[in-house]
């Protein structure tokens, strides 16, 4: 028994390693019978030609033999299977062109669905990487952001109050966390004590004492947050995240228990967060620290963190197992209800009603909050149909190639056939090379794949280094894309072969080349036409985006950004209060203005193109019947210079318009449009927050233009301007509480390009007070194009597919007609023998394409007009596909589906009619 | 080709060849020989299902190979039976011999 596996282990060795060696033994084996063979016929009587003729008669296939005999030696398996590879390999390498066709088709397709899909995954479908997401459960399902005082029928974020009682209250929970909605807009400032690091603007998130401990995380180096870090008066701590820790400190440890200056203030580094947690949502700019929300008020100096009144908190919990939803919702709402009414911010009695809507949406928390996947989420969606219909073009393509190729096979099949390989062996074969060609083509689109989607993420996130999101193709992607790559290789390789098999080797060869096999060709010229139509939509698509974009970016903003640079400051972070404001605005002003070449010094809340936004409700005195929401900017006397904003009526903001002075705004056009009646002259008026004895409290003394602020699509837009110290009449507010006092950024105008600017600003800044940092710095430019930069993206992104869909429908059309050509070469030849000209046989081979094309585009054009309807929400102004845009689409795909078919027309034109008739 | 010769029956083939092999090492040609001629031509072995049937004996370890040379001085390689070989050729004899008689007599009783 032992003997035998060993012999025929031996055996199967032998063929395994010496592969020549038995073949040689085999043919000198069959060589010797045939010789042989051949003697005794001559013995009979018979010449050796005729002997040797009879022989070969009787012998029948001598490779037919072979393989059986090698076979029946059960070595064909692993040695035939190399063979087949290597065969295939000189097989693709004779045809390269064809080969480096469906290579790249297949690379294109897998590598841009896989990028896509991947960043898909890792955005849309990320887990936080915490214990048992599936038990987490977020209070509120929207992302209002960041510190407000309104309440929505559905509540999202809340008083630190509020939290409090539901922590109380709310045994279901087994933790209940909570942590800062709006981080990510108030950078903390964060130097190592006693070292010369400089300070840098860096992501701090407040949070609760049981954050980590809802999540289920261990430190990865000392300790996480208890509850009594979070108590007031506790000694200030943090939490660094490990991404931080490595990055900035190289992992080293004595980091820990560590000294840091946050804000100014001394806080001990307690601990490193675990490897990979990035925080409670996916955002660019994930958390570098984790402070106690009791420490915030020392820290940030804000207000809000113990005002009833003011929600900045979001909530995520864990439930205990077996918990019912449905009536912990309940629970929740009568909770938060009664705490607003507690809290003064809701009446019980005239706001009856409101109290009744308002409710807290229990929604899962696993994957955190759920911003970035609501920005993204849409065009992300879109992007994968997208990057579907190019695979479904990719692999229309490699069907046709493929079909093309092993329908001209045909002859070589029979051929072989004939030779005596077996119908088996020859699919064998065929197969090997379609999963050879489908293999190679997987790893190319891995590769593809895996640069693609590092280029996404660096196009969708330009600014920021350590977005929590991997490039790092997820296996489910990859092996979708190649399982359906595979797929149609393995279908459109074998259907060739399948026919090919079929056919009687003597009728095909008889045939020869002079007769298409019926029906693939309808097969394939129907997939030309699908091809053709999808690009079309692709490209309308495409050409959609493109106007969009344009449209947007050539919006006018009414701005002037040459020359001009944003230096955000975060004066609440170095130390200052509300008090020394007015002193610092001064001294900004004066320094900045000493710079050579600085013509003006603006400051400003916010900037326009920039992601802030802040609204009050108003009231115009004469109207006291209507109210509405505007945005407000607390700006100095050079900010509306510094923007290029022009002051259309009265007078812009001075610096005589000081926190003594009275009150003055200045009012944009859509103001006045919507607040006073035509007629009214808008400047001596006065509004004010609603109600008879605020509506009084700012006077108008000027008119601007409309500029755009948050985005261009926010239009119609209401917007004043008040003198950056200046506060409402009767506010009962005191001015350490007025966070509205602290300026954003400075916007510095000046009168040639200064490429040194950044640092100026720094040590500008740091001259006046060491804690004063830059936390961002753009010019006026980079700041307006960053904020395209997503619809830049997706016009970017969609072009490219447009492309590639073009391309592959071109290079599909040729492989079709160029086949048709070489298949109709002896009709051809024996047209031109019969006095065809040259024009004739182009137009011949042209009419087939076209036909092909006008099908496409037909098909196409009403597909592309019905999916319009889907990505309206995604265009700027545009509501249908506009009849130029779809005129060059068509235009273009004509025109290259005329190069795919004039290539073989003119091959076919010159073909010379002799050799035509002789090749066969 | 209509070919005078019988059709061999499924599985005989292994049988005729380790009968033949039984006189002596022998090499494929010299085999198909001496069935036609043992059989007084009325069996006649293609090498279309000679060869394979070698090469599946040799894996089997029914029959050794080697090569040697003719009286004419040619290379050929010679098959004989191994002490395996020869066993299995009594167990299939004996099979051979119960199944035709079985026949027969189902043949003859019909």
């Amino acid at each position: 028994m032992l003997n035998g596996l060993f012999r025929d282990l031996s055996f199967r060795l032998r063929a395994l390693f010496r592969p020549k060696a038995v073949e040689s033994e085999l043919d000198d084996e069959l060589r010797f019978h045939f010789d042989q063979e051949v003697e005794k016929h001559m013995r009979a009587g018979l010449t050796r030609e005729e002997a040797t003729r009879t022989t070969r008669l009787e012998f029948g296939g001598l490779s037919q033999v072979k393989e059986e005999c090698r076979e029946s030696r059960g070595i064909s398996i692993p040695e035939s299977i190399g063979r087949d590879i290597n065969f295939a390999f000189r097989q693709l390498r004779r045809t390269p062109g064809f080969s480096i066709t469906v290579l790249l088709t297949l690379a294109l397709g897998i590598g841009a669905n896989s990028a896509i899909f991947t960043l898909v995954n890792a955005v849309l479908q990320k887990n936080l990487p915490v214990v048992d997401p599936a038990t987490l459960i977020r209070l509120g399902e929207a992302n209002d952001c960041c510190v407000g005082s309104g309440v929505r029928d559905s509540v999202s974020y809340f008083s630190t109050d509020a939290y409090l009682q539901f922590k109380k209250n709310v045994p279901e929970f087994e933790e209940l966390a909570a942590m800062q909605a709006g981080f990510a807009y108030r950078p903390v400032i964060a130097r190592r004590e006693r070292t010369q690091d400089p300070a840098r603007s860096v992501m701090g998130e407040f949070v609760s004492g049981n954050y980590f401990r809802t999540f289920g995380l261990q430190p990865e180096v000392g300790r996480l947050f208890a509850d009594a870090d979070d108590t007031a008066g506790a000694p200030a701590t943090a939490v660094m995240s490990y991404e931080t820790w490595q990055h900035h400190f190289s992992g080293d440890s004595s980091i820990v228990g560590s000294t840091f200056v946050i804000n100014t203030k001394p806080v001990t580094i307690i601990g490193i967060a675990p490897r990979n947690f990035f925080g409670d949502r996916l955002i660019s700019t994930p958390p570098d620290y984790y402070l106690p929300i009791e420490t915030m008020p020392l820290l940030a100096n804000v207000p809000y963190v113990h005002n009833p009144s003011q929600n900045w908190l979001y909530i995520i919990g864990r439930v205990k197992r077996g918990t019912e939803i449905g009536p912990l919702q309940q629970k929740i709402s009568m909770l938060l209800r009664d705490e607003l009414v507690a809290a003064g911010r809701l009446s019980p009695k005239s706001d009856k009603e409101r109290l009744a809507r308002i409710q807290v949406a229990l929604t899962p928390g696993g994957a955190g909050i759920q911003s970035m996947q609501k920005q993204y989420g849409d065009q992300l969606h879109l992007l994968m149909w997208i990057a579907s219909l190019v695979l479904l073009i990719a692999c229309a393509n490699i069907a046709n190639l493929l079909l093309v190729r092993g329908i001209g096979r045909s002859a070589e099949l029979s051929v072989r056939s004939a030779l005596g390989a077996r119908r088996g062996r020859i699919i064998r074969q065929l197969l090997t090379e379609s999963m050879l060609l489908a293999g190679l083509g997987g790893i190319a689109g891995l590769l593809v794949a895996w640069a693609g989607a590092r280029l996404l993420l660096a196009l969708a996130f330009p600014a920021s280094q350590n977005v929590p999101i991997h490039a790092t193709p997820a296996p489910a992607v990859v092996g979708f894309a190649t399982g359906l790559s595979l797929s149609t290789g393995i279908l459109f390789g074998l259907a060739p072969a399948w026919i090919a098999s079929k056919l009687q080797p003597a009728d095909a060869l008889r045939t020869g080349s002079r007769t298409a096999v019926p029906g693939a060709s309808l097969l394939q010229r129907g997939l030309v036409v699908f091809q053709v139509a999808l690009s079309l939509v692709l490209l309308i698509g495409a050409g959609l985006f493109l106007k969009s974009l344009s449209n947007l970016e050539n919006t006018d903003l009414k701005l002037n950004a040459s020359n001009r640079y944003i230096v955000h400051i975060n004066a609440q972070a170095a130390g200052y209060v509300q008090t020394q404001l007015d002193t610092l605005y001064h001294t900004i002003e004066d320094r900045f203005h000493s710079l050579p070449g600085m013509a003006k010094v603006g400051i400003a809340s916010y900037t326009p193109m920039e992601d802030n936004n802040n609204g009050w409700g108003i009231q115009a005195h004469i109207h006291p019947e209507s109210s509405a929401i505007a945005s407000v900017i607390r700006a100095n006397g050079d900010y509306f210079d510094s923007v290029g904003t022009h002051v259309v009526r009265g007078r812009g903001i001075n610096a005589q318009d000081g926190p003594n002075k009275p009150r003055v705004a200045v009012v944009n056009q859509t103001f006045v449009n919507k607040m006073f009646r035509p007629g009214e002259d808008p400047i001596g008026q006065h509004f004010g927050f609603p109600g008879s004895d605020t509506n009084t409290d700012w006077e108008i003394v000027g008119v601007v233009e409309d500029t755009v602020y948050q985005s261009v699509r926010m239009k119609d837009h209401l917007m004043f301007f008040i003198p950056t110290m200046q506060r409402p009449a009767g506010t009962k507010q005191p001015i350490e509480k007025d966070d509205g006092l602290f300026a954003g950024a400075i916007v510095l105008a000046t009168d040639r390009p200064m490429d040194n600017m950044q640092h100026l600003a720094q040590t500008t800044l740091a001259g006046i007070n060491p804690n004063l940092t830059v936390v961002r710095f753009q010019t006026f430019n980079d700041q307006i194009t960053a904020s395209f930069g997503q619809e830049r993206l997706l016009s970017r992104l969609t072009m490219l597919f447009g492309a590639l869909a073009l391309l592959l429908a071109t290079i599909g059309l040729y492989g079709v007609t160029a086949y048709s050509v070489v298949r109709r070469s002896p009709e051809i030849g024996i047209r031109m023998a019969l006095g065809a000209d040259r024009s004739t046989i182009i137009s011949m081979v042209l009419r087939g394409a076209t036909i092909q094309t006008a099908l496409g585009l037909l098909i196409g054009i009403p597909v592309a007009f019905l999916c319009v309807r889907f990505v309206k929400s995604q265009l700027y102004e545009i509501a249908r596909v506009d009849l130029n845009g779809m005129t060059i689409c068509i235009v273009v795909l004509a025109l290259a589906a005329f190069v795919a078919a004039i290539i073989p027309a003119l091959r076919a034109a010159s073909i010379n009619p002799v050799s035509a008739l002789k090749m066969d | 080709m209509t070919a005078p010769y019988l059709e061999l029956p499924q599985g005989t083939l292994d049988l005729l060849i380790l009968r033949t092999l039984s006189l002596g090492s022998q090499h494929g040609w010299a085999i198909s020989e001496r069935v036609q001629q043992l059989s007084s031509e009325a069996l006649r072995i293609q090498q279309g299902s000679l060869y394979p049937a070698l090469h599946r004996l040799e894996r089997r370890g029914l029959i050794k190979a080697n090569w040697g040379t003719t009286e004419n001085n040619r290379r050929a390689k010679y098959y004989e039976l191994s002490k395996k070989g020869r066993a299995q050729l009594e167990v299939e004899k004996e099979a051979w011999a119960k199944l035709t008689a079985a026949v027969a007599q189902v043949l003859g009783t019909a």
